[in-house]
C-alpha cells in the first residue's frame, strides 16, 4: 500500500489520488490532472486548489502561468533511474518559484530520497516496503555535505561558493 | 536440443560459478550438472531463478556446451573464457587459459 | 596537486558508510540487485566475467606516491596483485570481492582517493592533459577547472540519473592531448584577445557505436561561467536526451537529432536564467584551487645538459629512451617522463603491486611526487630533472618499464577485451602483444615512427579505436573472433574518426595485415618525418586496400 511521508512524519487522510481506469477520486478524494488537463481546466474557471501530475516528457515550465491555483505538483519517476523529474523539480523550485507541496510519486525508493529532498521535493508517496521502514525509522542514506547549490535550502558549506551542508535537523 | 548447464556469478564475491548436481554452486565448469533434456533445462532456469532471488548469485545464464570423453566444452568462446580465466599470463601464480580449450 | 579539505574528507567518509550500508543490504537480500546496481555503479562496480571489477577514479590522471603505494597494497591485498590504467585515467581492479569493497574504499579514503561516479549515468571522471602543469606549449593549466567540475559535479541530486554516462575532458593547450573532441563535453582552456581566461565548448562528441566528433557550440566561455553554463548543458540533456535505447541515449545523439545550432540556442535560455546566481565562479575561489597546482619549486640543474649528453653517448638504449619517452618541459633543465606500460608482448596498461611501489618511489626521489595517468595508458613524471633522467632510467629498467616506445607501434591501446569483460565480442590483448612482438625490434620501430595502435574488442570502444592511427575492432562472426581495420583516426586537435577499409581479419592474420600496412606506408611516405597520419590524409585509403586486398576487390566487411 501507498502511504505518504513528509520530513514531519507520514500523512493519514491524503486527498490526492492519481487517476486509472479503475481508480477515480471518490468523496473527499481531488484528482491529480494531467498537465494538459490542468491548462484546461484552469483556463476555464477561476478555481484554485488543483493538483496535477508532471510526467517526464513535460514541459514543466508550462505550469507558470498557474502556479498560485496549485495546490500540489506531483512528478513522476515511473522507473527510478528516469531522472528527469529530479530536473523538473528543480525548476519548479529554482526558476518558477512554486511554493506549495511538491510530491514524488513513481518508483520511490529510500536511496534516491535524500536527492529528491535536496531538488525541492518535500513529499513522498512511497510503495516500497524497505523504503517505508526506513523512513519510520528516519534512517536516510544521506550524505550531509554537499558540493552544489540545489534548489533547497542549505547551509553555506566550507571554502568554496558551490559547497553546502545540511541544515541542522529543526 | 543440445546440452546445458546453469552459470551465473557469485554475490558475494562476483566468481563465475556453475550448478553442479547436488545443487550446490561450484567454480569448475568441469563440475557442472548438464541438462539434456528440455525438462531438466526449465528445472535448471528455475533453480537460477531461486538461486537469484535467495541472494545468492547475480547474472544467471543457460549455456550451451558439448561433453567429449567427459570434458565439457561451452559452444561460446566467452564461456569458454569464463571457465578457464583469461587467456595470457596476467598475474604471478594464476595459470592462463589453456590454448587449446579456448580454440575454436 | 589538490589536498582534501576537513569537508572532502568527512565527504567520502560518508560516502564510504553509505555505500557499506548499501552492500550489506544487498548481500541480507533487502536490497534487490537491480535496485542496487545503478547504486554499485556510481561506487566503481562492476560485474566481468570472471569477477567483480572496480575502478577507482584518479581525478585527472594525477596522483601522489602515498596514493600509488595505496594503490598497490590493494592489488596486493585484495586482488591479484596488478591492476590496470585506462583510456580515462582512471584504475581498474579485476578481481575484488563485493564483500571487501567498503573496506577498499574506507582505505582509499584515507590517501584521498575514491570510486564515486566512475560508472553510472552521472557524470564520470574529468580528465585532462597528462602533460599539464609541465608542458612547454601550454597556455593554462587545465587541472584547477577539472578539480572544480570534479567537486561540483560530485553526488550532484539532479544530475544522478542521467539518460546515459557523461564524460568531460579539458585542455589547456593548442596541442589536444585529452582528445576532448569525442568526449560528451570538451573544455578548450583559453586567453581571449584581452588575456582574460575562458573556454572553448564542444558538446557531443564520443565513440562507440557511433562516433561522433564534438560540435563547438561556445567560442569563449569565461572562467566565471563554467558551472552555470555546464549546469545548463546537463539540464538540457538530462531532459531531452532519449531514454527510450540505451545506443542513442548519449548527449552525441541530442545534438545530431536536434542540430548542433539549436541545442546550443537552447542551452543559452537556460545559461541566460543561471548565469548570475550562486553558481557563478567568484575569483578567489578559483584562484584557491589553482594554487594547489602551483607547479612545485624547481631548483635550477644545469648540470644535466653536460651528463645528458655524455650518458646518452655511452648507452644508445638510455639515448633512444631519452629521445622517444622524454618531453620538453617548461623549464629547460627538466623533462616530462613517459612510463611506457607496454613492454614488448605485456598486457598494455597493466602494472604489478611492486612496479606501482617502485614507481612511487622513483616519483618521491626524483619526480617531487606527482604521477600522471595518460589516457594512452601510460604513467607520467611531469617534472624530471635532466640531470635525474639516468636513474630514472635505471630505476625503470629494474622494474622492466623502460621500454622506449612511447607514441611508437608498439605503445598500443588496449581495452580488456574478452579475457576480462562481459561486453566484449573478442579479445584484445592477445593481438595488442601479439604486435607488439612482431613489432618489437627498437630500430624498425624508430624507423616506422608515431603511429598509435588501438584497440578495442566490442563496439563499446573502450579501446578508443576510433581515434587509433590504426584502429582494430574486434567482432564475433559465427562464433569467433574477427578484427575490423580502421585507418586514420585521430584524438587531437585535428580529431578525425579513422575509416574501415575492407573485409575483417581473423586473429592469425591481424598481425601480417599490420605488417602490410605499415610497409605500404614506409613504401609511399614523402620522407621519414612524414608520419604514418599525415601520410594517410595524403594518399587517402587506396593504397592501403590495395595492399590488403589486391586490386581485384575491396569491399567492406
Amino acid at each position: 500500500m501507498t502511504r505518504i511521508w513528509r520530513e514531519t512524519g507520514f500523512v493519514d487522510n491524503d486527498p490526492w489520488v492519481i487517476e486509472t481506469e479503475e481508480v477515480k477520486a471518490g468523496e473527499g478524494q481531488k484528482p491529480l490532472l494531467s498537465l494538459e488537463e490542468l491548462v484546461t481546466k484552469a483556463d476555464e474557471s477561476n478555481e484554485v486548489g488543483f493538483g496535477v501530475l508532471i510526467k517526464p516528457a513535460d514541459d514543466v515550465r508550462k505550469l507558470e502561468p498557474y502556479l498560485y491555483r496549485l495546490e500540489l505538483v506531483a512528478v513522476a519517476f515511473p522507473a527510478f533511474n528516469d531522472g528527469r523529474a529530479f530536473s523538473h523539480a528543480s525548476l519548479l523550485r529554482e526558476r518558477l518559484g512554486y511554493t506549495n507541496e511538491l510530491r514524488a510519486v513513481g518508483d520511490v525508493l529510500i536511496d534516491q530520497v535524500p536527492h529528491m529532498l535536496r531538488c525541492g521535493i518535500d513529499s513522498f508517496a512511497v510503495t516500497n516496503e524497505t523504503a517505508i521502514k526506513r523512513l519510520t525509522e528516519k534512517r536516510l542514506p544521506e550524505i550531509p555535505h554537499y558540493y552544489q547549490p540545489t534548489a533547497r535550502d542549505a547551509e553555506p558549506g566550507k571554502s568554496y561558493s558551490w559547497r553546502r551542508q545540511a541544515k541542522p535537523a529543526a | 536440443m543440445g546440452d546445458k548447464v546453469l552459470t551465473a556469478n557469485r554475490l558475494t564475491d562476483g566468481i563465475a560459478v556453475w550448478l553442479d548436481a547436488n545443487g550446490t554452486w561450484v567454480t569448475s565448469l568441469q563440475d557442472a550438472l548438464v541438462a539434456r533434456h528440455a525438462e531438466a533445462v526449465a528445472a535448471l532456469e528455475a533453480i537460477g531463478k531461486k538461486s537469484y532471488a535467495d541472494n545468492l548469485v547475480v547474472d544467471v545464464a543457460v549455456v550451451d556446451v558439448q561433453e567429449t570423453d567427459g570434458v565439457l566444452w561451452p559452444l561460446r568462446l566467452r564461456e569458454r573464457i569464463r571457465a578457464q580465466g583469461p587467456t595470457m599470463e596476467y598475474a604471478p601464480g594464476y595459470k592462463p587459459a589453456d590454448p587449446a580449450f579456448i580454440a575454436v | 596537486m589538490y589536498r582534501y579539505d576537513e569537508f572532502d574528507h568527512a565527504f567520502v567518509a560518508e560516502r564510504v558508510a553509505q555505500f557499506r550500508d548499501q552492500v550489506e543490504r544487498r548481500l541480507s537480500g533487502e536490497l534487490a540487485e537491480d535496485a542496487f546496481k545503478p547504486l554499485r555503479l556510481m561506487n566503481g562496480v562492476y560485474l566481468q566475467l570472471h569477477a567483480y571489477m572496480l575502478r577507482i577514479a584518479i581525478p585527472y590522471g594525477t596522483l601522489n606516491s602515498k596514493q600509488m603505494r595505496m594503490l598497490a597494497h590493494v592489488a596486493r591485498t585484495y586482488d591479484r596483485g596488478y591492476g590496470h590504467f585506462t583510456t580515462r585515467q582512471n584504475l581498474q581492479f579485476n578481481w575484488p570481492k563485493l564483500s571487501d569493497m567498503p573496506d577498499v574504499l574506507a582505505e582509499l579514503a584515507t590517501v584521498e582517493m575514491h570510486a564515486i561516479q566512475t560508472s553510472g549515468n552521472c557524470i564520470r571522471n574529468v580528465t585532462a592533459d597528462h602533460f599539464a602543469g609541465a608542458a612547454a606549449d601550454e597556455v593554462a593549466d587545465p587541472r584547477p577547472y577539472a578539480e572544480i567540475l570534479r567537486q561540483w559535479s560530485s553526488v550532484h541530486p539532479e544530475f544522478s540519473f542521467l539518460p546515459r554516462k557523461f564524460k568531460i575532458a579539458v585542455t589547456g593547450a593548442e596541442r589536444d592531448r585529452a582528445a576532448i573532441q569525442v568526449h560528451d563535453i570538451g573544455l578548450h582552456l583559453k586567453k581571449n584577445d584581452k588575456g582574460e581566461i575562458g573556454f572553448a565548448v564542444y558538446v557531443g562528441g564520443g565513440q562507440g557505436r557511433t562516433p561522433m566528433i564534438a560540435k563547438l557550440i561556445k567560442d569563449f566561455l569565461p572562467e566565471e561561467d563554467l558551472l552555470s553554463y555546464t549546469t545548463a548543458v546537463m539540464r538540457v540533456y538530462n531532459l531531452h536526451g532519449r531514454r527510450d535505447n540505451k545506443y542513442k541515449a548519449r548527449i552525441k545523439i541530442l545534438v545530431h537529432e536536434t542540430g548542433a545550432e539549436e541545442l546550443a540556442r537552447q542551452v543559452e535560455v537556460e545559461f541566460a536564467a543561471l548565469k548570475d546566481t550562486e553558481l557563478k565562479l567568484p575569483e578567489a575561489d578559483v584562484a584557491a584551487i589553482t594554487a594547489y597546482f602551483a607547479p612545485p619549486a624547481l631548483p635550477q640543474r644545469a648540470e644535466g645538459w653536460e651528463n645528458l649528453a655524455r650518458w646518452k653517448k655511452a648507452d644508445p638504449a638510455f639515448s633512444r629512451w631519452v629521445h622517444q619517452n622524454v618531453q620538453p618541459h617548461k623549464n629547460p633543465d627538466y623533462g616530462m617522463v613517459t612510463i611506457s606500460l607496454k613492454p614488448i608482448g605485456g598486457i598494455p596498461g597493466d602494472a604489478s603491486d611492486s612496479q606501482m611501489d617502485a614507481v612511487a618511489d622513483i616519483a618521491e626521489e626524483y619526480a617531487f611526487d606527482e604521477i600522471r595517468v595518460s589516457h594512452e595508458q601510460n604513467l607520467i613524471l611531469p617534472h624530471v630533472a635532466l640531470a635525474d633522467l639516468e636513474s630514472v632510467y635505471r630505476g625503470l629498467v629494474a622494474i622492466g618499464l623502460a621500454e622506449a616506445n612511447a607514441g611508437l607501434i608498439t605503445d598500443i591501446i588496449a581495452c580488456p577485451g574478452l579475457d576480462y569483460c562481459a561486453l566484449a565480442n573478442a579479445r584484445s590483448i592477445p593481438v595488442a602483444q601479439e604486435i607488439s612482438r612482431r613489432f618489437g625490434n627498437p630500430e624498425r620501430q624508430a624507423e616506422i615512427g608515431e603511429l598509435k595502435i588501438k584497440i578495442s574488442g566490442c563496439i563499446n570502444a573502450c579501446g578508443h579505436h576510433h581515434v587509433g592511427h590504426i584502429g582494430l575492432l574486434g567482432v564475433e562472426k559465427k562464433g569467433a573472433e574477427l578484427y575490423q581495420i580502421t585507418l586514420g583516426g585521430s584524438g587531437d586537435e585535428h580529431t578525425s574518426i579513422g575509416e574501415i577499409i575492407g573485409r575483417g581479419f581473423e586473429p592469425e592474420k591481424v598481425t601480417d595485415a599490420i605488417e602490410k600496412i605499415v610497409d605500404t606506408y614506409l613504401g609511399l611516405r614523402n620522407d621519414p618525418s612524414e608520419i604514418f597520419l599525415d601520410a594517410y590524409r595524403r594518399v587517402g585509403p587506396q593504397p592501403f586496400k590495395d595492399a590488403l586486398y589486391g586490386d581485384s576487390k575491396a569491399e567492406a566487411a
